[in-house]
């Protein structure tokens, strides 16, 4: 009897386990989806942009603005004097809060800008009453001292460093106790408070350029101040975007920015290049910015949940991942599943080069062309472009990308040409034929997949012809720390355009840049560094190219570097996005970009 | 406690000086000068001597004032205050049903020792633990967010009305990810437990099975079990990385990960204080729960 019951007793616990489990597994998934899955309806009114970041926001102090993250946010809240035209190719230069382009000296050394009229702060608790106050050209001194400040350790000084008459003097000053903050500087004088007057050392061609970046924009006093090193989390700029209230920006989230009210308005470009008027790009031309409500960027570090984000409708533009991309791209054109659902393709050359370095201090490589030039002959760069990249880039002939002044679409460099035959010879040219003799060499690269699997791929091609070589795989910190100390023998980097002058690339290779500078290679040619110096001091034209032209030819014939390729950029881009045309050099298009919300109402649930 | 605390400190910035030299070299930029290196290794301190740098890092840790990070110039208070709070959201939940749930399961299967129910729970238990968590990430998330729309592919709301619905795909993914090992070890303490002489004296005696495991095995097994809890602490507090950043959740274990990968020393030692404090709370705590559970154990 007793043995009954428990055993009765058994199956009805087993039983009611089964049930209970079901039942709240049912339970579970009704509720769930009750809650958060349904689709919610889309408000037709709604203007907000949605943009992905594909890594976490630093900080919003533009003296930092190191990182192309933190960057993209700031270029929407901070204005500097000078911006990129939206549509124009190549990249070219217009006011934004200068009235007009400077007037320059015959000599090149002195810049006259007048600033707009009008031009406020956004409003924020460190004005009297909590309003915006007038920009003056003393802001301009004001947020260019900060970055010269030695206290302030800017990564941003290198823009001014030695360039302005009497900035340095002043920065040593401060350092040594000797000076202060207030003191004037010859080079950056206000002759009213409109007008900004800056003299410069020497020639500096790039001066415009470098006003139109991140770093260079205007801060007021008043919030540096009231804020202090809390200034990188309540930024106040003169963007037509601005940071509310600093819950708006939720750590390693989410950063909302809200149209700021009191912007000084702008009209839409009238004109662009040539396939933009197809593309749409010009509908709006003349038209007064419509700013959208909000610009919400969302930090997300991974692939797949952005793409599967932009596929919801949740964010207005994505760039394609590689594991996306056949699904997304045949052809070269978008497959028609995507293209039915309004979405677009959009493809743009980054201003680039990636590229394998040698360290030219090494007492093998760096004494041995022949070397060098087997190394570079071995290498499959259209293979890696198909395998790595889904054939997404352009091989580099030599250090200058597309688009630049000194950039040839006609020309080869012979050393780059794939060649295995070739290879072989140079390397029995070098004294080691088919490998014998040669030791091994150490590759450092970073420690992510796909620098490993790419740095792998080199590694085959190179053993194709004898030439053995070790992976040491790093993080970023110490790939720089090695590189830096001259200890990386062989490795792998991109350089991506600070602005868009071939001399941003070629002084990698002038030897007064080597480290803790950004010659890498540590590669020294008299003879190079007397072309570099001549085309700084050359405005851009006939005779500067040819100067580019010349170091160019130098470079490719001394190979510090294996130049590999150039990226293309392919992103996809909503039905509901109007105005959309990435640019490559400057991150503050969303005053430009609008969304059209009675569309994305109807798109939206249909994705 | 506080001789332990000493030591690790120690340790971690004998280990972080010795491992990463330079950091001032990186954080100048990639346009750095030789003054400029020196000027900002001035700024990070590093231009003291080491013994004034260690003692400096001691007084950080009395004030709980860890300063600003390296890499992104936050104050590291803040900082670790706002992933806090997202990760012992995440982490928390699953934790504690995991424990209830394999021990729930565990008891069962080794009640039913040699069932197929039981050999059908290890082998399930294996094949869960074999799969690695980025494949249950990468699956579920495609399959229920992405395609079936059950819950939001990604996202943090902060408020505490707004999180929940962020959380339940991640709680999910977590708990399978626990319950594989929980449930296996689990099972194998009480089993243990199950062929000891005072199980079959108190089966004797007449003791229902039914009580035999809540009132007799349960407790004697709870040792190696709250054991095995504390050990897993920490995990409370690191969270897990590639849940936080598939998911697109503002934790610790995001913070801690980039501070390594960025040698951010000043997130590191913080971090490392503070999870040592942890450890050393939860042992007390265990410590605790052991006298409570076994009379035998005494505090002394």
């Amino acid at each position: 009897m007793r043995m009954m019951c428990s055993k009765v007793h058994r199956i009805l616990q087993r039983m009611m386990v089964t049930k209970g489990l079901a039942l709240s597994i049912a339970a579970s998934l009704v509720v769930f989806s009750l809650t958060s899955g349904c689709t919610k309806k889309v408000d037709d009114t709604d203007t907000t942009i949605n943009i992905p970041l594909r890594a976490n926001v630093k900080g919003l102090d533009p003296m930092h603005a190191n990182d192309m993250y933190s960057s993209m946010v700031i270029q929407n809240i901070y204005e500097g004097l000078l911006e990129y035209h939206y549509l124009k190719r190549p990249y070219e230069l217009k006011p934004a809060l200068a009235e007009a382009m400077p007037t320059i000296s015959a000599d090149g050394l002195t810049y006259t800008f007048k600033i707009r009229k009008g031009v406020l702060f956004h409003d924020n608790p460190a004005f009297p009453d909590g309003k915006g106050r007038e920009v003056t050209a003393e802001d301009f001194i004001y947020s260019w001292k900060r970055l010269a400040d030695p206290r302030n350790a800017s990564e941003g000084f290198w823009i001014f460093d030695g360039k302005i008459k009497g900035l340095n003097e002043w920065a040593d000053a401060i350092k040594n106790k000797t000076g202060n903050f207030e003191d004037p500087i010859e080079g950056l004088q206000a002759l009213d408070k409109y007008t900004l007057v800056i003299k410069l050392t020497q020639p500096y061609y790039q001066l415009q350029y470098v006003l139109a970046m991140p770093f260079a924009v205007v801060v007021p006093k008043e919030a540096v101040e009231k804020y202090g090193g809390e200034f990188i989390n309540n930024p106040v700029g003169t963007g037509p975007f601005m940071l509310e209230k600093s819950s708006d920006w939720v750590r390693n989230s989410k950063i909302t920015l809200k149209r700021n009210p009191n912007w000084r308005g702008e009209t839409y470009p009238t004109e662009g290049e040539p396939g933009d008027k197809e593309a749409g790009l010009l509908e709006d031309a003349g038209k007064p910015l419509e700013i959208a409500e909000k610009l919400v960027f969302i930090e997300l570090t991974e692939d797949q949940p952005r793409w599967q984000n932009f596929m919801k409708g949740n964010l207005e533009w994505v760039e394609i991942p590689n594991d996306n991309f056949d699904a997304a791209v045949k052809d070269d054109k978008l497959v028609p599943e995507l293209a039915a659902k309004g979405m677009k393709l959009q493809v743009s050359n980054a201003i680039e080069v990636v590229y394998n370095a040698f360290n030219m201090r090494d007492p093998l490589l760096g004494k041995n062309k022949d070397l060098r030039r087997a190394f570079s002959l071995a290498m499959n760069i259209p293979l890696r472009i198909q395998r790595f990249y889904n054939g997404r880039a352009i091989p580099a002939q030599g250090p200058i990308p597309p688009g630049l002044d000194g950039y040839d679409p006609n020309f080869k460099n012979p050393w780059v040409q794939f060649d295995r035959e070739k290879a072989k010879e140079y390397l029995a040219k070098a004294g080691f034929p088919e490998g014998k003799g040669l030791p091994e060499f150490t590759f450092e690269t970073l420690a992510d997949s796909k620098s490993r699997q790419i740095t792998e791929f080199e590694v085959q091609n190179w053993a194709a012809i004898g030439i053995k070589v070790k992976i040491s795989t790093n993080t970023w910190p110490q790939f720089q720390e090695k590189i830096k100390n001259g200890q990386a023998q062989l490795f792998g980097l991109a350089w991506g355009a600070d602005y868009p002058d071939a001399q941003n690339f070629l002084q990698l290779f002038y030897s007064k840049n080597v480290s803790p500078g950004p010659n890498d290679s540590g590669y020294q040619n008299p003879e190079y560094d007397k072309l570099y110096e001549a085309a700084l001091k050359l405005p851009p034209g006939k005779e500067r190219t040819e100067l580019y032209k010349k170091m160019r030819d130098i470079l490719v014939e001394d190979m510090p570097w294996m130049f590999s390729l150039h990226r293309l950029n392919y992103r996809l881009t909503q039905g509901w996005l109007r105005n959309f045309k990435y640019n490559e050099m400057t991150y503050n298009i969303y005053k430009y970009v609008r969304v059209d919300p009675k569309k994305r109402a109807e798109l939206k649930p249909k994705l | 406690m506080i001789p332990n605390l000493f030591g690790i400190t120690l340790i971690t910035f004998i280990l972080f000086n010795i491992l990463v030299s330079d950091p001032a070299t990186r954080f100048a930029g990639k346009y750095a000068t030789a003054e400029r290196v020196e000027t900002i290794r001035a700024e990070l301190g590093l231009d003291r001597s080491l013994p004034e740098q260690y003692l400096f890092y001691l007084k950080q840790i009395v004030t709980l004032d860890f300063g600003r990070s390296w890499a992104t110039k936050q104050k590291i208070t803040t900082m670790i205050n706002d992933g806090f709070s997202a990760t012992l959201c995440l982490t928390i939940p699953p934790f504690i049903a995991s424990i209830i749930f394999s021990l729930g399961l565990a008891m069962f299967a080794s009640y039913h020792r040699g069932s197929f129910f039981d050999k059908g729970v290890v082998v399930v238990c294996l094949a869960l633990m074999s799969i690695s968590s980025l494949v249950y990430i990468l699956f579920l998330q495609n399959v229920l967010a992405f395609q079936w729309g059950l819950f939001p592919v990604s996202g943090w709301d902060p408020s505490w009305a707004g999180r929940w619905e962020y959380l339940v795909l991640p709680w999910i993914i977590l708990f399978v990810l626990l319950l594989g090992t929980d449930i296996l070890v689990y099972r194998s303490v009480i089993l243990d437990e199950a062929y000891q002489d005072y199980v079959r004296t108190a089966r004797a005696k007449g003791v229902s099975n039914w009580a035999v495991y809540t009132k007799h095995i349960l407790k004697n097994a709870l040792i190696p079990v709250i054991t095995m809890v504390v050990i897993g602490m920490p995990f409370l507090i690191t969270g897990s990385f590639l849940i936080e950043s598939f998911f697109g959740i503002p934790g610790l274990g995001g913070m801690m990960l980039k501070a390594l990968n960025e040698s951010d020393f000043p997130v590191i030692k913080a971090m490392t204080v503070i999870i040592s404090i942890a450890y050393m709370f939860f042992n007390l705590l265990a410590d605790i729960v052991y006298s409570l559970v076994d009379p035998r154990i005494r505090l002394s």
